[in-house]
Parts: structure tokens; sequence; C-alpha cells
């Protein structure tokens, strides 16, 4: 079907032009008076207008014409064959007075299934464009959910991403969370009683998700919290909102459920539409799902930061408190042992002592606790000097050479001599060597040997059992290895890891028979790691065991550069 | 003789101090809180104090340094007994003047033989 507007005041012409286009499905009509010509066209809208080059002034309605309308296509029925230069450039196709019907007809159909191919291809490209933009709509809004990890931005971008592809006029979300909100974003001012059948409507939609069941929060429509914004204020909605095209969409995730959204717009909502407002609602969802999971680890690192400090400050504060008491036992204690307030008989003697033996050990115990809740609150304090290992193994030596001979062991120090000056802490070194000695003392039989020695070593050579391997990784460089070695009850390969672990004294009778608070080699592992060094051991049961540590060579120049950097 | 002059708010540790002290053949004057001992120091210009340093109202560490940085007292040898709480761990940086810290539990024989250290 096509229209044709014939603009003529030949009769015999118009004539000739009807009865030819009177065959096909054409519709036909003519305008001969030059004032009507606008009118016209602009109510019939035609597709085809041809010109008479017989009509007065006939160039310039041409180029007025083009001016007003742009959906026809212009055909010039021209008297000779030379084209005019002035009007080619507005003229899609001729006409000549001598072409025979059949030419005239083919030429305005070919003419017009251009015309009409060309509107096609428009209106493709119009759609097309419309796509990509609501593509260009949908990843930006998505790359927003990605980067956003707070519900109300979420939220905020939603709605902003429905706007930008739906341009809706009005949206109603209710959000569940925490406690129930209602986000109305508007394009005019709401007044109170629309407000309110608004609010009814959407906590009616939002129990209609859960037909039988119970909705996961009660909504109390009086006390409904609401957020407005309107972006024409000026402008009232009235109730005709409702006869507005709408769609509804629950924003949920498996069995978390966030809320639920309703749009709204005038004009009705196409497949498009649906499908991109069902898009949106539904990729809200997983960061909503990551943004609660983010709230609850916060909160949980939270009550964990505070149980820590709590922890630290407990141990210290129940140490404080222990050891005023404990002082006074022992004071008592070694006042009447000394006999200075008279004399005790053997078998009191014999209790006496071992009441002071274990406030001595009561007291070592609240020592190891305050160490290693000082180190776990990194508040250790370390006093790094370059200094000589010998120094150390000499100094645990000497003091606990009596305690070994009083047991009938035998402690005897095997060194490499002149090894390398070490930048490290050697109170604490004393304190790791002490707990090893005294450690092999506790667990060796009488009549034994306890070996204390000491070597130059590359990180590659050292080896130790494999539950130790990922702590020997780690090192790199040179190492001064200091081991202790016992012919005592040994640890059964499955218990190695454990005996550096917190409060983990492997089980067996002889080690509950010798005590100690268990905090002793956690508490050197820790110290070794604040010397950038390592601790391990190596046993066999019954035969004995190796506890090595060892302590970088190259810390000399590295933590003292280390130290100038920072000060 | 000489004079020893001990401030704890510990009566049972002040006690068993000044059983060891007076075996020892000193005399020895008793506080239990910051503000007596601290009264009774420029009172009886002892020749040693001993010095607990959490007490209730004046701390050890506090008696210390008035002491410490008056004319009068700061030739006093001052031994400090210390619980290591954190507490103190932290007023511990700061400049007490204090010549001798002793940690509890402490061993009475330790704390004679410092006291004879200073005082013969």
């Amino acid at each position: 079907m096509g229209k044709i507007l014939f603009i003529s005041n030949r009769l015999e012409k118009i004539q000739h032009y009807a009865k030819i286009f009177d065959k096909k499905p054409y519709e036909f009509f003519t305008s001969s008076d030059e004032g009507a010509i606008f009118e016209i066209t602009e109510i019939n809208n035609p597709d085809i207008i041809i010109f008479d080059h017989a009509f007065v002034n006939v160039k310039q309605i041409i180029k007025k014409l083009k001016s007003v309308t742009t959906s026809s296509s212009f055909v010039f029925l021209t008297q000779n064959t030379v084209i005019e230069n002035d009007i080619i450039k507005y003229i899609n196709a001729f006409l000549t007075e001598e072409m025979s019907d059949e030419l005239v007809l083919s030429t305005i159909a070919v003419n017009l299934k251009t015309k009409n191919m060309l509107e096609r291809l428009s209106d493709t490209n119009k759609n097309l464009a419309d796509s990509l933009y609501r593509l260009n709509v949908l990843y930006s809004t998505s790359s927003q959910f990605a980067g956003s990890l707070d519900k109300g931005k979420l939220i905020n971008y939603m709605v902003e991403g429905l706007d930008k592809s739906l341009s809706f006029d009005l949206t109603c979300t209710l959000c569940t969370e925490d406690e129930p909100v209602l986000i109305l974003n508007s394009l005019y001012e709401i007044s109170d009683e629309l407000l309110s059948a608004i609010k009814l409507r959407t906590v009616l939609n939002y129990k209609s998700l859960f037909e039988d069941k119970n909705p996961p929060f009660e909504i109390d429509i009086e006390n409904l919290k609401v957020i407005k914004t309107v972006k024409y204020p000026a402008n009232r909605f009235t109730f005709t909102i409702f006869q507005y095209d709408n769609m509804f969409a629950p924003i949920s995730l498996g069995d978390n459920f966030f809320g639920c959204i309703e749009i709204f717009k005038e004009a009705p909502f196409t497949s498009d539409d649906a499908t991109c407002f069902q898009t949106i609602a539904q990729q809200v969802s997983l960061p909503l799902k990551s943004a609660t999971l983010y709230q609850e680890i916060m909160e949980t690192n939270l009550k964990l930061e505070k149980l820590e400090r709590l922890k630290s400050e407990f141990i210290s504060i129940v140490s404080h408190e222990l050891r005023t008491p404990l002082t006074a036992i022992k004071n008592s204690l070694d006042i009447i042992s000394s006999e200075r307030c008279g004399t005790i008989n053997e078998s009191g003697q014999k209790f006496l002592s071992m009441a002071q033996r274990n406030v001595q050990r009561l007291a070592g115990i609240i020592n190891d606790l305050l160490d290693l809740s000082k180190i776990e609150a990194g508040k250790m304090e370390y006093h790094f000097t370059n200094m000589n290992i010998h120094s150390v193994i000499d100094y645990v030596k000497s003091t606990l050479f009596g305690v070994a001979k009083e047991k009938g062991l035998n402690l005897i120090a095997e060194e490499t001599l002149n090894l390398p000056e070490i930048y490290a802490d050697a109170q604490r070194l004393e304190q790791v060597l002490t707990n090893l000695v005294s450690n092999a003392i506790k667990f060796t039989p009488e009549g034994k040997n306890i070996i204390i020695r000491s070597h130059l070593a590359k990180a590659e050579q050292l080896n130790a059992p494999d539950c130790f391997k990922d702590d020997l990784k780690k090192l790199n460089g040179e190492y001064i290895v200091v081991c202790v070695e016992d012919e005592g009850i040994g640890i059964a390969e499955k218990d190695l890891l454990r005996a550096f672990d917190k409060f983990a004294q492997i089980e067996n009778s002889l080690s509950r028979k010798v005590g100690g608070s268990g905090l002793g080699l956690p508490i050197a592992k820790q110290l070794l790691e604040a010397h950038s060094g390592a601790i391990w051991c190596d046993s066999e049961l019954n035969k004995g065991s190796k506890f090595y540590f060892a302590l970088p060579v190259n810390a000399v120049t590295s933590n003292l550069e280390k130290s100038l950097i920072l000060n | 003789m000489k004079k020893i002059l001990i401030v704890d708010d510990e009566q049972d540790i002040v006690e068993s101090l000044k059983f060891v002290l007076e075996a020892a053949d000193y005399i020895c004057y008793c506080a239990y809180n910051g503000e007596d001992g601290l009264k009774l120091a420029k009172d009886i210009m002892p020749d040693l104090i001993i010095l607990d340093v959490m007490m209730p109202k004046i701390n050890g560490y506090k008696i210390s340094r008035l002491l410490k940085y008056d004319k009068k007292y700061k030739n006093i040898p001052i031994l400090m007994i210390t619980a290591r709480s954190q507490k103190e761990d932290k007023l511990i940086g700061e400049e007490t003047g204090a010549d001798e810290y002793i940690t509890k539990p402490f061993d009475l024989d330790e704390v004679v033989n410092t006291v004879k250290k200073y005082l013969g």
C-alpha cells in the first residue's frame, strides 16, 4: 500500500495518473491548490509526492516541502530530459511526459520499495541503538554492583540502572534487611493518601510472594520507614498511577530474601523492558548477599579482636594478681624452712620443700603465660645486639650443670669454634636454650648424656622431619644451628609438631610426673620467629630427642639496615 | 643500725620482708600506702627504701620520682618491687630513678643480699 500525492493543475494529466494508480494497491490523491499542499501533506503523510513541472512555483514548493517532511519520497515529472541542477538534490526519481504507463508504474514501485526498505533499516538501526544503550546501562550497573559492599548504595545503583534503561515514573523498593524500609523513587510528588495506598500495595505484594508460608519479616504498615526521592516536586501524582503499566519482582538469591521492587510507567512496557527489569533485579541480589556476608565477617572480626584484647588483658591482670599472694606464700615458706622460727623435723622439711618446689613451678607457669600473652599482643620487647652464641651456651651450661648433676646426668657442650657473630637478643636465646636443656633434663633417665652442639650450615643443608619442612623452606642463607640432644623418652613422630602447640604437652605418665606449663616450646618458637630463625625437632621413641634451632648469620647486617630504615 | 623503710599495701609481704631484714640487724619502718610511705620517708630519713609499684593513691613510681628529684633524698637507694603487669610495663619506660628492680615472686635471701650491697 502506498499513498501517492500528485501536485498538478493539468486536468488531463491528473486523470491519466489517477487511471494508472487506480489499478494497483495505491491510494492516489491530488492537490491543485498551492495553499493547501502543506496541509494535505501533513494530514495524509504521503509515501510519494509527484510534482508536475507545469505547476506554478514548483521549485519553491519542493524546497519548502523538503524542509518540513522527511518521510516522503519526491518524484519530479519533467518536460525535457535536461535535469535541472537547482532541484536535483531534493528529488529521488524523475518521470517524463513520454514514459509509458508501465514505466511510470515501475518507477514509482521501485521508489516505494526503496523507501520502505530504508524505513525498515532505520527502525532496525534505532532498535539496535536502543539495545546497545540498554546493554551499556546493564554493564555499567553490574560493574557498579561488583564494586560495592554497601547495601544502601547497591539499592541506589539498581534504581539508577532502571531509570536509565526504562525511564520509569515510580519505583517502590521494599528492603527487608535489618529494619524494613520502603524506598520510593518518583518523578512527581506523592500525596499522603497515595503514599498509604502505595505502602499497602507493596506490603500485599510482598506477602503474596510467600503464599501459604509466613514471610521472613512481619511488616507493620503504620511504622514502615519510607525514604522518598522526588525528581520534580512541583508536580503531583494522582491515583491514576495505579492504572499505569507496572512490573514486580522479588530481590532474592536462593533462600536469601532481600526485598522486592515494583515499577510504574505511563507508557506500556515492552518484553525487552521486562527482561531488562528482571535482569537488574536479579543482578543486585548477588552483591547484596556478598554485602550481608561481608557485614557478618566484619562483625565477627570486631568480636574476635575484642576477645583477643580481653584475653591479653585478662592474662596480664591474672598474672599480676597471682604473683602477689604467691610472693607472700613463698616468703613464709622460705622463712619457715630457714628454721628461724624453730627447728623442723625431717618429714616436715620434706613436705616444706615440696611446697616450695610447687610455688616455684607456679611462678614459672605465670611467667610463661605472661610471655606468651606479650608475644601474641606484639608487646614483647627485644634487645638486639651483635653477639656470640658461645656466651649463650656457656651461660646455660653453667646454670643447669648443677641441676643435671643432681639427677645423675652428664651435660656436655660440643661446640664448633669461632662461629660468626649474630644479631640477636641474648636474654631471649638464653631463655630458649634453658628451656630446651631443662626439658632434656626432665625427660632423660639417670646416668645418660645431654649434649649441646653448635655448627654453621647453609639453609639447604638443614634437614628435618616432614612436618617441619614448611618452616625450613622459609630459611635462606647461612645459619648457626644449635642442637640439644638427649637420651630420654623421645617423642612419637605423629606428636612432633604438637610439641610446639600451646598447652599440648604430650600425654603420658612421665610428662605428667615432670610437670611444666607446656608453654616453653611455643614461646621458643615465637622467639625464634622474631629472630627470623626456626626451631624443630627429631626424635625416636625411647631412644632420645634432638631439638634444633637455627639463627641467621646475615641478619647481622640486614637487621641493622632494617633498624636504620625504621629510624 | 641502718634504717629501712618498707612501703607495700600487701601487709603479708611487708611482714616477711621485715622479718628477714630485722634478722639481718636492720631497723624496719613500715607503711601500707603511698601517702604514708612518702611522709615517713621524709620524717625518718631511711638509709634505704623498698617500694612496691602498684599501690592505691600514690604508686611506687611516683614516690620514687618525687624522692629522686629532691636533693635531700636523692641519695637514698630505692629497691622497687614489681609484678610485671602490663600497666607497670607501660610505666617502666619512664624515668623512675629506682636503683634496683625485684620481680614478684622474689627470693628473700636475694633481697637481703641486695640490701647488704647498698648498706653493708
